[in-house]
């Protein structure tokens, strides 16, 4: 499995009871899966657990054959290779668009990181508007700078948080086909949180139903034609 | 917490924050050592005969100006901001401005304009040819200590809860109106319990610049702790009672942060929304238009515009006398240290802030505490902190030096060093709490942002961390510098021998008798800190909007 996680357990500082309570799932690489939950089900969390933003009291994950934690290890979130979009977005303010998109190709030559930030701009056709700050920007232009940043160092594995919640209706349904289109084209391995089903269905090829920190139940979506039985699920 | 956990925890930025906090808390542990040491006769002495004098002198002018700072600064922050008078705006950032002029300017130049040969008296005798009764104008009394202080500290008041009722108040005082209140009845119903915790936070820092006051009580001849401990301290030689007369003076400030704390408890008002609108000003009716401006403009005109006036006065009369070359090197002086000591301060407040934000733990949060500690801590008990602590230092690199016979050894306590370690000591807490806010304010998502595309945390830190709150940087930096400059029984008890400042140059012209002479050395540090006030608040409004 491209990305496997086994039993995750997460408590947050202070609290008694575990937020995560034994969280496990295994996903295919190119597929996009989203977790769907009510706020307080634990899905926020779960995604900043991948990242590495919160540190397990128990549990492993690995992406693309690497361990990113499990009992003896914990690596931090900048070398794990995993992109994320933000809630809010989180665009350095300071930055303009073009700047955004290149900050996280330090490890690239100069040459690529041109070749690859030009690619970025054309792939979410903001290309005209490399030189704005983010403040000058829409909010599903932010959106989309976001997402750029985020896979323009081709991590292994995505994830977004709540892609939708800042935007308006219109815009949402819009944007939630060409982001589909777009992380297919990349063939990125995804996941994304999100409390609305329609979102859900619209975008990923799996719902993964999350509730008490726990998995409820998974269904494959009308967007999977290759509906694959053989993908556990961990009840 | 397993060890991965621990190992965590034990980074370069932990590391770091221990070694700043090691300073910190170095003096104010030699201090709580003394307290503990066997007592000599001399202490018996001061216990039993001086001490009560200093507690009841110290308390009293605590207790008085922290009611007569909370009354004044309360009602002008409510006036300016809900009623429109003539000039309102004018006086929205004029009555900041007494905050420029440090306590023991204002002691001696009220005194140079009241005593026997002022501008005041000698009117009277030579136009009217009236001689007054000297005890009614006789300002180095107790009384005078409390109305000096109230006049150049109530600004910490003002500002504070002026701040709070413009972004919180106007739901609640509208609603409050709406219900057919009277604007006594709101603002004794309303605005005073829901400000509590800003008027609060107001006093308690008014009454730490009480504590740490040694100007105005020295120059008044006033008993307190402060005086207590520098002439225990010198003039009797007893290093061991004064160290114990420090440590009694940390004791009731630690009593007093602790009530402070209580007090509060969690009744901290303000809204879940981050929207602020603010109130709008109620034009005044008739006499009370003129009412307001009256008492408005009087508080302006005693505790800024009069004495300003009068230091202006007086440069003109010694200027040629005074602004020499050894003037400019006063200047030069004061702003070089000054500038020094604020970098450190902030590359220090920087890093724990850093720290204590990226990983939240218990342990932050004491490091956080302690880290603000310093600002409690009154000058006078830093100060001879300080010099033990460099005194056992220089001991030990002389006994190591002879032990490898190098000859010619480093001796700290010649050096800025001390000065510069003292004013770290003292002033942390202020650059911290303006970092510690700015991070709070831009919140932890652009930094793991930064983390998710592949950088480390110091990498983070420089790329996107200090961009983000350059404005805060900004504000601590000017606060730091001001407090600094004005910094008065720190430098003059710790300043390397041929090394003044303006603050401590100007304390000595005043305690020769040459009150003019001080006067150019001291409108100077009233123009800095007023610039750097006006530039302070001119980036919180930036920031604001």
């Amino acid at each position: 499995m491209f990305v496997q996680i086994n039993d995750l357990h997460f408590s947050y500082k202070g609290a008694q009871a575990e937020t995560i309570k034994g969280f496990s799932i295994s996903i295919t690489k190119g597929e996009i899966v989203s977790l769907l939950g009510d706020s307080g089900s634990g899905k926020s969390t779960i995604l900043r657990l991948i990242a590495g933003l919160e540190m397990p009291n128990q549990g492993v994950v690995v992406v693309n054959d690497c361990v990113c934690c499990d009992d003896c290890q914990f690596m931090p979130p900048e070398q794990r290779g995993v992109g994320m979009v933000f809630q809010d977005y989180a665009l350095f303010p300071h930055m303009t668009v073009e700047k955004n998109i290149r900050f996280g190709l330090h490890k690239l030559s100069r040459k690529e990181r041109n070749e690859r930030v030009e690619e970025m701009l054309t792939l979410v056709n903001l290309s005209e508007f490399r030189h704005r700050y983010p403040y000058e920007l829409s909010g599903g232009q932010q959106q989309r700078v976001a997402l750029a940043r985020a896979l323009a160092p081709k991590p292994s594995l995505l994830i977004l948080d709540e892609p939708f919640s800042n935007l308006d209706t219109s815009l949402q349904h819009r944007i939630r086909d060409d982001l589909r289109r777009l992380l297919k084209q990349t063939g990125t391995t995804t996941i994304f949180v999100t409390h609305d089903e329609e979102d859900a269905e619209a975008l990923a090829d799996r719902i993964v139903y999350l509730g008490e920190g726990k998995i409820k139940k998974q269904i494959m979506t009308e967007n999977n034609k290759t509906f694959n039985p053989q993908i556990p699920c961990f009840v | 917490m397993n060890w991965y956990a621990i190992k965590r925890q034990l980074n370069g930025w932990a590391i770091l924050s221990f070694i700043a906090l090691l300073f910190i808390v170095l003096p104010g542990i030699v201090v709580l050592v003394e307290l503990f040491a066997p007592v000599n006769e001399n202490w018996q002495h001061i216990r039993e005969y001086l001490l009560p004098t200093y507690v009841r002198n110290t308390l009293f002018i605590m207790l008085a100006t922290g009611v007569l700072t909370t009354v004044i600064g309360t009602s002008l922050a409510w006036f300016v901001t809900v009623y429109e008078f003539p000039f309102r705006r004018f006086f929205k950032w004029a009555l900041i401005l007494p905050l420029a002029i440090p306590p023991y300017i204002g002691a001696y130049t009220y005194h140079g304009i009241l005593n026997y040969t002022g501008v005041i008296q000698t009117t009277l005798r030579n136009e009217f040819g009236i001689t007054v009764d000297q005890t009614y104008f006789n300002i180095m009394t107790i009384q005078g200590t409390v109305f000096i202080f109230t006049l150049f500290l109530y600004p910490y008041i003002y500002t504070i809860t002026r701040a709070f009722l413009h972004n919180q108040s106007s739901s609640m005082v509208e609603n409050a109106r709406i219900l057919g209140r009277g604007s006594w009845d709101i603002f004794f119903t309303v605005v005073i319990p829901i400000s509590r915790v800003a008027i609060i936070g107001g006093v308690s820092l008014v009454l730490m610049e009480v504590l740490n006051d040694y100007g105005v009580v020295k120059y008044f001849g006033i008993q307190t702790f402060s005086t207590a401990i520098f002439s225990t301290w010198f003039g009797m030689k007893d290093t061991s009672s004064a160290l114990k007369l420090a440590g009694t003076l940390m004791i009731l400030v630690i009593a007093i942060l602790t009530m402070e704390r209580l007090v509060r408890g969690r009744k901290q008002f303000s809204y879940a929304t981050t929207k602020v609108k603010p109130l709008k000003p109620r034009q005044l009716n008739g006499w009370h238009r003129y009412a307001v401006f009256g008492y408005v403009a009087t508080i302006f005109g005693i505790a800024f515009l009069i004495p300003f006036v009068q230091l202006v006065a007086w440069t003109v009369l010694t200027f040629e006398q005074v602004f020499t070359a050894e003037f400019f090197r006063l200047v030069w002086n004061t702003v070089s240290v000054a500038f020094i000591a604020t970098v450190i301060i902030l590359v220090f407040a920087l890093i724990i802030a850093n720290y204590t934000r990226l990983f939240p733990s218990n342990m932050t949060r004491v490091i956080s505490k302690v880290t603000t500690l310093g600002y409690s801590i009154p000058g006078a008990a830093i100060a001879i902190a300080v010099i033990t602590l460099f005194l056992l230092l220089d001991e030990w690199v002389l006994n190591v030096a002879l032990a490898l016979d190098l000859g010619q050894t480093f001796v700290f306590r010649t050096t800025l060093i001390m000065l510069i370690f003292a004013y770290v000591i003292r002033f942390l807490a202020i650059g911290y709490n303006s970092i510690e806010s700015g991070f709070e304010k831009v919140g932890k998502s652009f930094t793991e942002a930064s983390r998710m595309l592949g950088w480390g945390t110091v990498q983070t830190f420089f790329r996107v961390d200090i961009p983000m709150i350059k404005g805060a940087i900004m504000s601590a930096f000017i606060l730091v510098f001001i407090d600094i400059m004005k910094e008065l029984p720190l430098t003059l008890f710790l300043q390397p021998f041929n090394f003044s400042t303006l603050a401590t140059q100007a304390f000595k012209y005043v305690s020769d008798e040459k009150i003019h002479e001080a006067a150019l050395a001291s409108i100077v540090i009233v123009l800095m800190s007023g610039l750097l006030i006006f530039v302070f608040h001119k980036v919180l409004d930036k920031e604001a909007d």
